[in-house]
């Protein structure tokens, strides 16, 4: 469902170049939780930025649901940010105007869903991961664990092929992450959710189907 | 511990100056403007009094008869007067130059012997006087010794000629030598000449008259005893006081500038206030990390107070540099309007005062402080450890703002008290205060206006433009703090553009019906059609007689103007054919029948009126003098006339717009027999034939354009003439108008780089969650749209209110002039398409910058 063919991405500073990844080779199937793990700096959020379409690889193909990334306009990558996949942030990147059950419903109404109907789904994607009390309330009117629950609903709203999920538990306690990598868990388990966990605390690694871990922007043996 | 404090300053400056500049740009202008209108005003001023104290020289008193001339016989006997110790008699006349150069002249005919004691003029040796000259001067006719500076600066010599308009007269005059003064002060800028009494009496037909006579006394009692001795409608004043008078005579001219450039001022406050506030939300958490390691609140307070002091220091410096240059350009048009609405005035160089510049630099600092210290007061209450958050802020401002418009209201209300408060004379000061009151209750208003427009609209915008339209108003109402100032100031800038447009419009339609009712003739006829300063510019008596002679002409008014000093302020005075006016429609009066009173004050000019008030004589009053004296119809005015002082009785008011000088009008007969003058300074024409016009204006410039200098205007000619006059006058309003609205743009323009960029985060989220470029632009359109159109709807209603402040209240007040007010759809509509285009355009390029695909960077972790 992915893969990654030898994929290069380099980082220039004015004259320096600081290269993430280097000729990266990655197959990631279908319904797989991969958590991808590794140093602080050795590339692991620069490969989920890949694959979520947020920036392109220097050198190399990505490739999802057999389409190849770099071969897409403009206006078909924000498509395909938007239809098919979902992010979830390390800092949350909740919108701080809207409610929890806005922010939730944002990617549909972006799709052009009916605002209604965009919320009711919103509302049970929050029920699913436990803020059925927090629909009106703002980001800075919730904990952490509440926020990053929310941007996986919010995430999970337009049906993605595959989430991503940026260090979730970086801003976490332990108590907050093991709820929020429970519901990434469950996800997978119930639902064939592919999910693509990119972490360097070894207790998230332990919720994956699979273990990638990177080492100077290589896959290590 | 301070100094160190301002390190942080100085770094957020260095990030980003962009903001900071801003601010100080809005400050510089504002001060500039105010700056540039005192300087302006001060100068002309100031040149004028420098001409006045130049030729009183040593004068201690001076003898003159308001209006009229002095009779030559009077010299002697004031002269052998006990208290009296040395009397110098003089005439004097402002002809215009007839070169290519133009401009006007002091003519000064003077006795030189008996000038010595008064004035030291210098008269040059080698190619200024000689024996030689000095007797060519005293013997021959049209001999004039020129100042210096006229003589440089139109390269004059020794028997070089130098051809002037005497009235209607073209006259050639020859340069005997030149003359200076001590200090090289001179009236007009260096424009006089001085020339022997007794040519100059002959010259200006004043032959046996003198305009005043200056005085030594023996003490200080010199005046009063004289005073008593002299005949009735003389009097004796001192030489200073017309500078003061001429001070008196423009101060709500120049009233009226101040309190329009101090509006520059205002919308500059805002930005700074904006600018404060903005620098506070953005250091949130460094204010919170600060105060958790013990920095106090008003450390925090003055921290913040002290970036917008040094805004408004490093501005009010930047806006005295501005400020200067804008004065130079601003004096000319202000010189020119003194001169076509008071009396000739030059002033060609700048006077820099210090005080002013220290009063034009301390009002912005003291602006700045004034703007800063309401965002420094929420930085120094932040809690401590507690990181506040933007959102913080907008929750207290969004629940806040029902109670900040309330304030808004009641402000509303105070001006509203305000302007029902009559004043009698002196500035309008209620007034003022009640049109700042009102831009104030439009900005307190802004936050409420700002956060139920963004709701209201939301709803429509959504079905119309699905997110963008959504998400575009919900941001306008979630972002008080920032967008509302901005919306405050535009709007404030706006109410201020709309209603002096109104204002302006509403006095020009004003004054051309006014034109059209209450001036009639066919052809305006003589030397000084246009100017009501022109007392001494007479119609060449011989061309009347001619005149009353043509076949064409059906009926002749005579039009006779004299200007004299009455209470604190000057008056005009007007003998008119009223037998005459009356036949083609009269005056137009604020209230009786229009036939009878022309009748009345006709009947005045044919025999003295044996009234049993008492009165010698019947006038009717111009609207302003009733104003500003508290006079109505059917009062008794007390005039002083060369026949002594006569009590008029006042028959009507009428409108009158030629100057803001009070003015009395009278039958021409009833002039004559108080003034005993039989000149005339212009004439209308009513033709038999009205198809006729055009020629005869034309043969009337072929039989007298070669000898005289007289103007001849058609009715429509004299229309436009005065509307020309009027747009001149009003030239620099609208420059003042225009300052204002540069600066409340750099505010709507810095609100949406710094509300985009300050969202740069949210942007790219809303990328990464799959908007549209489409979308994200429809957004931050529809955002700076809504902005504009509050900014505009706000600033349409306080304009409206202004305008009717300014109509009804201030310019009753200060000018005592009543302005019909001329609903002018055309300047709403011209305002909402400007404002929405730069409003739309100001949003245009931050969100062109937010489009530009950095996600993954800016949405990794700070």
């Amino acid at each position: 469902m992915i893969r990654l063919i030898g994929v290069s991405k380099i980082y220039r500073r004015g004259e320096v170049a600081v290269p993430a990844l280097r000729d990266l080779h990655l197959d990631i199937a279908a319904g797989e939780f991969v958590a991808v793990t590794g140093k602080s700096g050795c590339g692991k959020s620069t490969l989920l930025h890949l694959i979520g379409a947020l920036e392109p690889p220097t050198a190399g193909q990505v490739w999802v649901e057999g389409r190849e990334l770099g071969a897409l306009s403009d206006q078909e990558l924000t498509l395909f940010r938007r239809d098919r996949v979902g992010v979830v942030f390390q800092s949350f990147n909740l919108l701080p105007l809207l409610t929890l059950e806005e922010n939730a419903a944002l990617p549909r109404v972006l799709q052009g869903a009916p605002y209604e109907a965009a919320r009711q789904e919103a509302r049970r994607w929050l029920t699913e991961v436990g803020l059925e009390h927090r629909l009106s309330h703002k980001p800075h009117q919730v904990s952490g664990g509440e926020m990053q629950r929310a941007a996986v609903a919010r995430a999970l709203i337009n049906g993605p092929a595959v989430l991503l999920a940026d260090e979730p538990t970086g801003n976490l306690d332990s108590a907050a992450s093991a709820q929020v990598l429970e519901i990434f868990a469950r996800l997978n388990r119930d639902w064939g959710q592919t999910v693509v966990l990119v972490s360097h605390a070894p207790e998230a690694a332990a919720y994956a189907s699979r273990l990638v871990r990177l080492h100077d922007g290589r896959v290590a043996a | 511990m301070i100094p160190w404090f301002f390190r942080l300053s100085l770094r957020h400056l260095q990030v980003h100056p962009g903001r900071t500049l801003l601010g100080i740009l809005g400050i510089a202008l504002g001060t500039a403007v105010y700056l540039s209108i005192s300087l302006a005003a001060a100068s002309a001023l100031k040149s004028f009094s420098a001409g006045v104290s130049a030729v009183a020289g040593a004068a201690q008193w001076r003898v003159r008869s308001p209006g009229a001339p002095l009779p030559e016989s009077l010299f002697q006997e004031v002269r052998r007067h006990p208290q009296v110790r040395a009397a110098a008699p003089v005439v004097e006349s402002v002809v215009d130059l007839a070169g290519p150069a133009g401009g006007s002249l002091l003519l000064l005919g003077i006795d030189p012997f008996l000038e010595i004691p008064f004035r030291a003029y210098q008269f040059q040796e080698g190619e200024g006087l000689d024996q030689e000259a000095l007797v060519s001067f005293l013997t021959e006719p049209r001999r004039i010794l020129v100042s210096r500076p006229l003589a440089a600066r139109l390269g004059l010599k020794k028997g070089d000629p130098l051809p002037v308009l005497v009235g209607a007269r073209r006259e050639t005059l020859t340069v005997a030598g030149t003359f200076s003064l001590p200090g090289g002060l001179y009236p007009l800028e260096g424009a006089v000449a001085l020339m022997d009494l007794a040519h100059a009496q002959e010259l200006l037909g004043r032959v046996g008259q003198l305009d005043y006579l200056d005085l030594l006394g023996t003490g200080p009692q010199t005046g009063d005893s004289l005073a008593r001795d002299l005949p009735p409608g003389m009097e004796v004043v001192r030489p200073g006081a017309l500078g003061r008078q001429m001070e008196g005579l423009v101060a709500s001219y120049r009233l009226n500038l101040s309190v329009l450039s101090a509006i520059a001022l205002f919308v500059g406050m805002f930005l700074i206030y904006q600018s404060v506030t903005l620098s506070v939300v953005r250091r949130r958490r460094e204010i919170g990390l600060l105060r958790t390691l013990g920095m106090l609140p008003r450390q925090v307070l003055l921290l913040f107070l002290a970036e917008g002091v040094v805004s408004g220091i490093v501005g009010g410096a930047l806006g005295l540099l501005l400020g200067v240059g804008l004065a130079r350009a601003a004096l000319g048009v202000m010189t020119q309007t003194l001169t076509s609405l008071y009396t000739p005035v030059e002033a060609r160089e700048l006077v820099i005062q210090a005080p002013l510049l220290l009063q034009a630099w301390l009002l912005a600092v003291a602006a700045t402080l004034a703007a800063a210290w309401l965002p420094a007061l929420e930085a120094a209450r932040t809690r401590v450890r507690a990181v506040w958050h933007r959102e913080d802020l907008e929750e207290r401002l969004e629940s806040k703002a029902g109670l900040i418009a309330l304030a808004g209201l009641a402000a509303l209300g105070l001006a509203g008290a305000l302007s029902l408060i009559r004043i009698q004379g002196g500035p309008p000061l209620p007034g003022f205060a009640a049109s700042f009151l009102i831009l104030l209750a439009a900005a307190l208003c802004t936050p409420w206006c700002a956060r139920t427009l963004g709701r209201g609209a939301a709803p429509l915008l959504r079905r119309l433009l699905g997110p963008a339209g959504d998400l575009g108003c919900r941001y306008l109402a979630g972002s008080l703090s920032r967008s509302a100032v901005s919306v405050a100031a535009l709007a404030a800038a706006l109410g201020m553009l709309i209603a002096v447009a109104v204002m302006i419009g509403s006095f020009r339609q004003t004054v051309e019906n006014w034109v059209h009712r209450s001036i009639s003739g066919d052809i305006f006829f003589g030397p000084a059609v246009f100017s009501t300063a022109a007392y001494d510019h007479f119609l060449p008596p011989e061309i009347l007689p001619r005149l009353r002679q043509d076949p064409e002409v059906a009926d002749i008014y005579l039009y006779r103007c004299v200007r004299l000093p009455f209470r604190d302020r000057y008056v005009l005075v007007i003998g008119g054919s009223f037998e005459v006016l009356a036949k083609y429609g009269g005056l137009w009066f604020r209230q009786g029948q229009t036939d009878e009173i022309m009748a009345r004050v006709g009947r005045a000019g044919e025999a003295p009126p044996a009234a049993p008030d008492g009165a010698q004589g019947v006038a009717v009053i111009s609207e302003p003098l009733a104003e500003t004296f508290g006079y109505r119809e059917g009062d008794v005015l007390e005039l002083p006339t060369p026949s002594g002082v006569k009590r008029l009785a006042i028959a009507g008011v009428f409108y009158d717009y030629r100057t803001d000088g009070p003015s009395v009008w009278m039958d021409i007969r009833q002039f004559r027999r108080f003034w005993q003058d039989e000149h005339l300074n212009a004439v209308r024409l009513y033709l038999k034939d009205k198809s006729r016009l055009a020629a005869f204006q034309t043969r009337l410039q072929e039989t007298f354009g070669r000898q005289y200098r007289l103007l001849t205007l058609s009715h429509q000619q004299l229309k436009d003439g005065i509307l020309e006059i009027f747009d001149q006058t009003f030239a620099l309003t609208y420059a003042l108008e225009g300052v204002a609205i540069v600066v409340a743009l750099f505010g709507i323009i810095t609100t949406f780089l710094v509300l985009i960029l300050d969202r740069e985060r949210e942007l790219a989220l809303l990328q990464a969650l799959g908007a549209s470029r489409r979308q994200i632009l429809g957004m931050v359109l529809v955002e700076s749209g809504l902005a504009s159109l509050l900014s505009f709807l706000l600033g349409a209603v306080s304009g409206a209110l202004l305008s009717l402040l300014l109509i009804f209240i201030i310019n009753k007040q200060a000018f005592g002039w009543t302005i019909v007010f001329y609903w002018t759809p055309a300047i709403y509509l011209q305002t909402l398409a400007l404002v929405l285009v730069l409003g739309l355009a100001a949003g245009a390029y931050p969100a062109w910058r937010a489009l530009q695909p950095h996600l993954a960077a800016i949405l990794k972790e700070e």
